[in-house]
């Protein structure tokens, strides 16, 4: 997924002034990058709208900080990437579960179906900590080193995850591709 | 025969792999298959449709920022207008010479500050103005974002020249943000524009 959003400075500047017209502009513009980040990385369209709103509530409480260094969606992204992470531990802490990628068959495993229809399921599969990695890594791209930061994790725990997920896509594509 | 694993995969596709992973990339059709098919993973990732969200969230995102503006308005229910006044008369002192050094910038900086926290906490919402004023308003208001985006592109330059112009900016934002702050507190209908 590509995103060139680019925001007029004097939009930025009526929502700083707290304009709810220009804000509703502003939400409008970034709420479907934002969900769709949000709920690649979650598993319910519930809790990615949570982070929806949790993320456009920070932007407008913190715009004023905001210079425009760097890219606005880059700056929004990250603190939708951040709120997305802080919902993961929150839901760690509810379900201790690690969540069995492999186990769970999910409905209707029809033969045929194009790759992505495949990897999408599989990619659905995993964690919610190994989706993030993979989704922030591989679409978004951060570096490991950036994601290291957000996650308060090492580099090395980063890309140990990203292989671990990889190894899992791989072989759950070619159990989908073998039945 | 030994295979390379999924990080030594990974690794060659950020261009940090072992010496014995490209090595063997070389003689071995199965890794090498294997990377194309990395590569085809995250192509595919790549390529998901986007998704939407089925509710619209915005009218418990503005209620939640109406409830904002109006406990920080009640914040300023508290205020003077006396206060304010004060601070419009905030005096700006321009440099007297051609030198700029980094402190002038940070003094310029600091005032514009100053005077942003000022104005957001005289909130313009919860005053009657005349149209005049609210069209004078927004002109100033525009012009201070013009200036936000000029000041975007310059960044932080570290060349005397450069910050000569960046201090010529922050002071041409300072002016326009005491201006506006006169039009709110005194409602003035002309401001030399
Ligand atoms: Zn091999």
């Amino acid at each position: 997924m590509t995103i060139s959003l680019a925001v007029p400075d004097i939009l930025v500047a009526r929502a700083r002034a707290g304009d709810l017209e220009a804000l509703e502009a502003l939400y409008r513009a970034f709420e479907t990058p934002v969900y769709n980040l949000a709920l690649r990385i979650l598993r319910t369209p519930e809790d990615a709208e949570d982070v929806l709103q949790e993320t456009f509530l920070e932007v407008v409480r913190s715009i004023k900080q905001y210079r425009g260094e760097g890219h606005l969606w880059g700056w929004i992204k990250r603190i939708a990437a951040s709120k997305a992470l802080m919902r993961i531990r929150r839901n760690q802490v509810r379900a201790t579960e690690e969540l069995d990628e492999e186990s769970t068959g999910g409905p209707g495993s029809t033969g045929g179906v194009p790759m992505q229809i495949d990897l999408e399921r599989a990619f659905e599969r995993l964690s919610e900590t190994s989706r993030s990695v993979v989704w922030m890594h591989d679409v978004e791209g951060y570096t490991h080193e950036e994601i290291a930061e957000q996650m308060g994790k090492t580099v090395s725990f980063s890309k140990s995850q990203l292989a671990r997920a990889h190894a899992r896509l791989r072989r759950m594509l070619d159990a989908e591709g073998a039945a | 025969m030994m295979h390379c694993t999924m990080d030594d995969l990974l690794a060659l596709k950020e261009n940090e792999a072992s010496a014995w992973a490209k090595q063997h990339l070389e003689t071995c059709p199965a890794c090498r298959a294997e990377l194309d098919a990395l590569y085809q993973r995250i192509a595919a990732l790549k390529a998901l449709p986007v998704r939407r969200p089925a509710r619209d969230r915005w009218p418990a995102v503005r209620d939640a920022i109406r409830a904002d503006q109006r406990r920080r308005r009640r914040r300023w229910g508290a205020w003077s207008l006396a206060a304010a006044a004060g601070i419009a008369l905030l005096l700006l002192v321009r440099p007297s010479g051609g030198r700029v050094d980094a402190a002038e910038l940070q003094r310029v900086k600091q005032q514009s500050a100053t005077l942003e926290a000022e104005l957001d906490r005289y909130d313009p919402d919860g005053r009657v103005t005349s149209g005049r004023t609210a069209a004078l308003a927004a002109v100033l208001e525009d012009r201070i974002a013009v200036i936000d985006g000029e000041l975007a592109q310059l960044g932080t330059p570290q060349a005397p020249v450069r910050r000569a112009e960046l201090v010529k900016l922050w002071q041409e934002r300072v002016d326009a943000m005491q201006q506006l702050m006169s039009v709110r507190v005194t409602r003035v209908a002309y401001v030399g524009l």
